[in-house]
């Protein structure tokens, strides 16, 4: 049962013209499936064209420095299998290769089945190695007017199944092949036809449920059973190729025309119609809306004329994995996205000598190792911005429409990872407590927050942020301001710098410091003054005290 | 005669009066413009009315009568054979026509449309001129305009000048009734006129050069009909083309080419040509208007139907296609009303399409293949005749009705018909797609009962799997 196929260009994009750059093989040549053939090269990449099916190389068509397109011949292959039924693809797949036993298996192909084409299988009675006999159901076929089992036409072991529950299959497709059982009177199989030319009679009976359908009156119509949904699923391609931005509501014509009266683009108006229907006053509402739009200070409609985000079908390009985001990811990321858009940001840079502060940290920890509190550089940058938040009350407020609501107490967050993501406890009254109880609570509440049990009152009222990256590493970043505060300070990690003290140079330890603020209220002087004043409390802390 | 009387002034000029030129003439009349309708033929209604729809139906209802007739043997009811009396016919086709177009020609004068016959070419961007029959010559000065200028039967230019080759239009003359015909063509005009000589008892061959009668029609409703009509034929030579023509006394000699090509020349009484249609987008002077045409003789438009001339519209074959009057008819008053100043704009979701054959053939939105090449995931119900107790009744059970919902939104996107009256039957869906109806709004929308329509309702239940009139649903 050898058949020749011609082995053409697959789909290699939108390239044209492509030269092939090295060929593999030679007449003669056996390959195995998906044995590199040839290697052409775009623009962009150089591919392998691999074989459809294991055979032996007849022919080859072409040569290196030959430009090739999608769809030219490459080469003609025997194979010793038969590709399945009308293949639109340019390199045909083929099914699993019987072995060509002596006194042979027999293709069993579908029959004559009335007037349809590509009609569903909808059931695969038999698997590979099952034992059958002639007139057991093989296959059930769904056409437009009633389902139809194919019967074994002999006694026999099934071999090799070509189709599966889903395929669509038309007259001659190839449903399996069959190992005739001895006794069984052999019925051979026409010579393979050609996959485009599936018109060849089927060697078997035509099962009496396959008559003309539409013969069949209605009222003796016991076979007939219509689908009551074909709700096929499309191939991932044809998933992929889905057009994006479909329409997810509807307006009727009148609808349409009356938005086009108020030069209302219809998909921009929220539906509340039954079944996401725009309704008239839909219409009326988005205007009156817009035109109250100017008036508010929320710019949610403020004109952000984006494209839409790119649709890209990544498993085109090698395997992925889909995994959903993290409840706290998809929370924090839509407020992370709203105060990048909303809040103007400018991030000012600064570094802080620590040395003294490091130095006397490690002390303190080091005389208090029995207590179990360990003094924290966090700790100290918190004293350290509620001293800046005293001296500088605008960085200690939010926006309300047009006003500067100014706060008269002092609640720091401070950014904690975790493993769901990203969260930021609040330690409240920070100005009233000391360093090493600012230290005990801040371990205290990044402990809840790892294992997700933070309350969410200890989230909230925050008045300053402090994210702290200094354990991982980086000279500086630009955190986005956790609205409605206006400020967020940014630590990076402590490094030894040369530091010229007027003689010589001295080794300091220096904290990189990142402010972002919200231009909107903080004007670029006050925030170097603001993170200057952070920078020198931290060198001395000290000056915390006055 | 003066110069004054020979120039014509307006605000609206419309050039054509098929469906779509008098539509646009009468709606812009409507909006208080005054309107100059140029023809080039004595009678308004263009091809539609005068050599197309209207005749070729007046044809195709006697021949679905004498078709029917004859299949009431099999029910016990037997007539003589039929005696075709040629002229009468014509006479009946000709009142048809004549009625139409004559109440075309009173709501003209009602609306105080100035018509004035003879053939239009544009001088400029305001000015058209217009060789009329008798009168001389006489320019229009207009303020706007609007191009309906149609289009014509595609000339197959190897055809020599023969009486007995003709297009649709002379078809339409019925000149007599051939024993064998050949139609060149096997679209939906050739198809129609074939079931009409076929009925008066001439054996038909088709030759069509793509793979499938009626091209561009879901295959599933031309298999029933091909099937039901498969008596018509004596060949339907698909990839095939005819490759020379030569008339003679016996008949037209054709020889073929291509994979059903008979190896001799074969003789007919008559040679229809339906090639398809060219639009006449190259004989209107478009150029000296400034309008631009593309390379098939299409002009161009945008959602309101302008040309690339803020001032001048097209609507129609001449705007592109699908060449259907009914859309030519909605694309006409969208440009009237856009002229007049209206936010008008032609935003349908769909246009249906018929083909009046019998059974008839009846589609709207994309078919299943069209679905599937887009990517469309879709949902079917589709529900046989030969379950319809009225499609039994009639003896008529070839067809299925069937229906296409959007997997997303749940909402019908398309449909195809076939079987007898399914032209009739497609309005409802044209209006179910437009309102956003899914399964449910058209499954518990009540049809009456013994109807074709029921089949629609009854699609949309199997969709549902609520069906009682079929087999239960085959689990899976």
């Amino acid at each position: 049962m050898s058949e020749t196929i011609e082995v053409r260009v697959p789909d290699i994009g939108d390239f044209r013209d492509v030269p092939v750059i090295d060929v593999m093989v030679r007449a003669g040549d056996a390959v195995k499936a998906e044995d590199p053939l040839v290697t052409l090269e775009s623009d962009k990449a150089t591919l392998d064209v691999p074989s459809p099916a294991e055979g032996t190389v007849r022919e080859v068509r072409l040569k290196a420095g030959d430009k090739v397109s999608e769809g030219s011949l490459i080469l003609l292959l025997e194979t010793r299998a038969v590709p399945p039924g009308p293949a639109p693809q340019p390199v045909v797949v083929v099914a699993p290769e019987p072995p060509p036993a002596a006194g042979g298996p027999i293709e069993v192909r579908v029959p004559d089945i009335g007037d349809f084409k590509d009609v569903p299988v909808i059931e695969v009675a038999v698997a590979p190695g099952a034992r059958v006999r002639a007139e057991d159901a093989l296959i059930t076929l769904e056409s437009e007017k009633a389902t139809m089992d194919v019967p074994a036409p002999v006694s026999g072991v099934v071999q090799a199944l070509s189709v599966k529950a889903g395929d669509r299959v038309s007259e001659g497709s190839l449903i399996l092949t069959l190992l005739p059982e001895a006794g069984s009177p052999a019925v051979q199989t026409a010579a393979a036809a050609p996959p485009a030319a599936a018109s060849a009679p089927a060697p078997q009976p035509v099962p009496a449920a396959a008559a003309e359908a539409s013969d069949i009156p209605a009222a003796s119509a016991g076979d007939m059973v219509l689908q009551p949904s074909l709700a096929r699923l499309p191939s991932p391609a044809e998933r992929a190729a889905e057009v994006a931005g479909g329409r997810a509501s509807h307006a009727s014509p009148s609808v349409r025309a009356f938005a086009r009266e108020l030069g209302v683009e219809v998909a921009l108006v929220t539906a509340t119609g039954p079944k996401g229907r725009i309704l008239r006053e839909d219409v009326q509402n988005y205007v009156k809306q817009r035109l109250a739009a100017p008036a508010a200070a929320a710019p949610r409609d403020g004109g952000l004329d984006l494209l839409p985000w790119p649709k890209v079908d990544f498993g085109k390009f090698g395997p992925v994995e889909t995994k959903p985001l993290a409840r706290i990811q998809r929370i924090s990321g839509a407020n992370l996205a709203r105060n990048w858009v909303m809040i103007p940001h400018v991030t000012q840079f600064d570094e802080a000598d620590v040395t003294e502060l490091e130095a006397f940290r490690v002390q303190v920890n080091k005389e208090q190792e029995k207590s179990g509190v360990k003094l924290t550089m966090l700790a100290f940058l918190i004293r350290a911005c509620v001293a800046a938040l005293k001296q500088f009350p605008n960085f200690n407020a939010s926006l309300d429409g047009e006003n500067l609501v100014l706060k008269r107490y002092f609640h720091i967050g401070f950014a904690a990872d975790t493993p769901n993501g990203l969260v930021v406890p609040v330690v409240r009254d920070a100005d009233r407590k000391g360093v090493i109880e600012l230290a005990r609570e801040t371990a205290a509440l990044a402990a809840k927050a790892r294992e997700g049990r933070l309350a969410p009152g200890e989230m909230q009222g925050g008045c300053f942020s402090i994210s702290s990256l200094g354990g991982i590493g980086g000279t500086a970043f630009t955190p986005i301001i956790n609205a409605p505060e206006l400020a967020i300070l940014g630590v990076s990690k402590t490094g030894l710098k040369p530091f010229w003290d007027g003689t010589q140079f001295v080794p300091r330890l220096m904290l990189p410091l990142s402010l972002s603020y919200d231009h909107r209220v903080i004007d670029g002087a006050a925030a170097a003054r603001f993170t200057a004043f952070v920078s020198r409390a931290l060198a001395d802390l000290r000056r915390v005290l006055l | 005669m003066s110069a004054a009387e020979r120039m014509v002034e307006c605000e609206m000029l419309v050039l054509g009066a098929g469906p779509g030129g008098y539509s646009a003439a009468f709606r812009a009349a409507d909006l208080g413009m005054k309107t100059v309708l140029v023809e080039r033929y004595p009678t308004l209604g263009g091809v539609c009315l005068n050599v197309g729809c209207i005749p070729s139906k007046a044809l195709l209802h006697v021949a679905a009568v004498m078709d029917e007739a004859a299949a009431l043997a099999a029910h016990g009811v037997s007539f003589g054979a039929p005696r075709v009396d040629l002229e009468a016919l014509r006479g009946w086709k000709t009142k048809v026509v004549a009625r139409l177009t004559g109440g075309l020609a009173g709501m003209a004068k009602a609306r105080k449309v100035t018509v004035i016959q003879g053939v239009g070419r544009f001088i400029d961007p305001n000015r058209l001129a217009v060789e009329t029959a008798g009168a001389g010559r006489k320019v229009v000065r207009f303020g706007e305009a609007i191009i309906a200028a149609g289009s014509q039967a595609m000339k197959l230019p190897f055809l020599p000048e023969d009486s007995r080759i003709v297009d649709s239009t002379g078809a339409l003359d019925l000149p007599f009734v051939p024993k064998r015909m050949l139609v060149i063509g096997g679209g939906i005009i050739g198809l129609e006129m074939a079931t009409v000589y076929s009925a008066l008892g001439a054996r038909i061959e088709v030759v069509e050069m793509t793979a499938g009668l009626m091209p561009g029609t879901d295959r599933d409703l031309v298999q029933v009909w091909q099937k039901a009509n498969a008596r018509r034929f004596d060949a339907v030579m698909t990839e095939t083309r005819a490759l020379r023509v030569e008339p003679d006394a016996e008949g037209v000699r054709v020889w073929f080419e291509g994979k059903a090509a008979p190896a001799e020349p074969r003789t007919y009484d008559l040679v229809l040509v339906s090639a398809g249609r060219v639009p006449n987008g190259r004989a209107i002077g478009a150029e000296a208007a400034g309008v631009r045409v593309d390379d098939r003789g299409f002009i161009p438009v945008d959602g309101q139907m302008r040309t690339n001339v803020a001032h001048i519209f097209a609507i129609g074959d001449i705007a592109g296609q699908p060449m259907l009057a009914h859309k030519a008819v909605h694309e006409a008053h969208v440009a009237a009303e856009a002229a007049a100043g209206r936010k008008s704009f032609f935003d349908g979701r769909v246009i249906p399409a018929v083909a009046y054959t019998d059974p008839e053939i009846a589609w709207v939105g994309p078919t299943e293949a069209q679905c599937r090449e887009q990517g469309v995931a879709y949902g079917k119900g589709q529900f046989p005749w030969a379950a319809s107790g009225r499609a039994i009744a009639n003896g008529r059970d070839e067809g299925f009705t069937r229906l296409l919902f959007e997997e997303k939104s749940g909402r019908l996107i398309g449909a195809g018909i076939v079987g007898t009256h399914a032209g009739d039957l497609i309005g409802e869906l044209a209006l179910a797609i437009e309102m956003g109806c899914d399964a449910t709004d058209i499954g518990r929308t009540i049809h009456p009962h013994p109807t074709l329509c029921e089949s629609v309702g009854l699609a949309a239940e199997l969709f549902e799997g609520v069906c009682t009139d079929l087999p239960p649903a085959r689990r899976r």
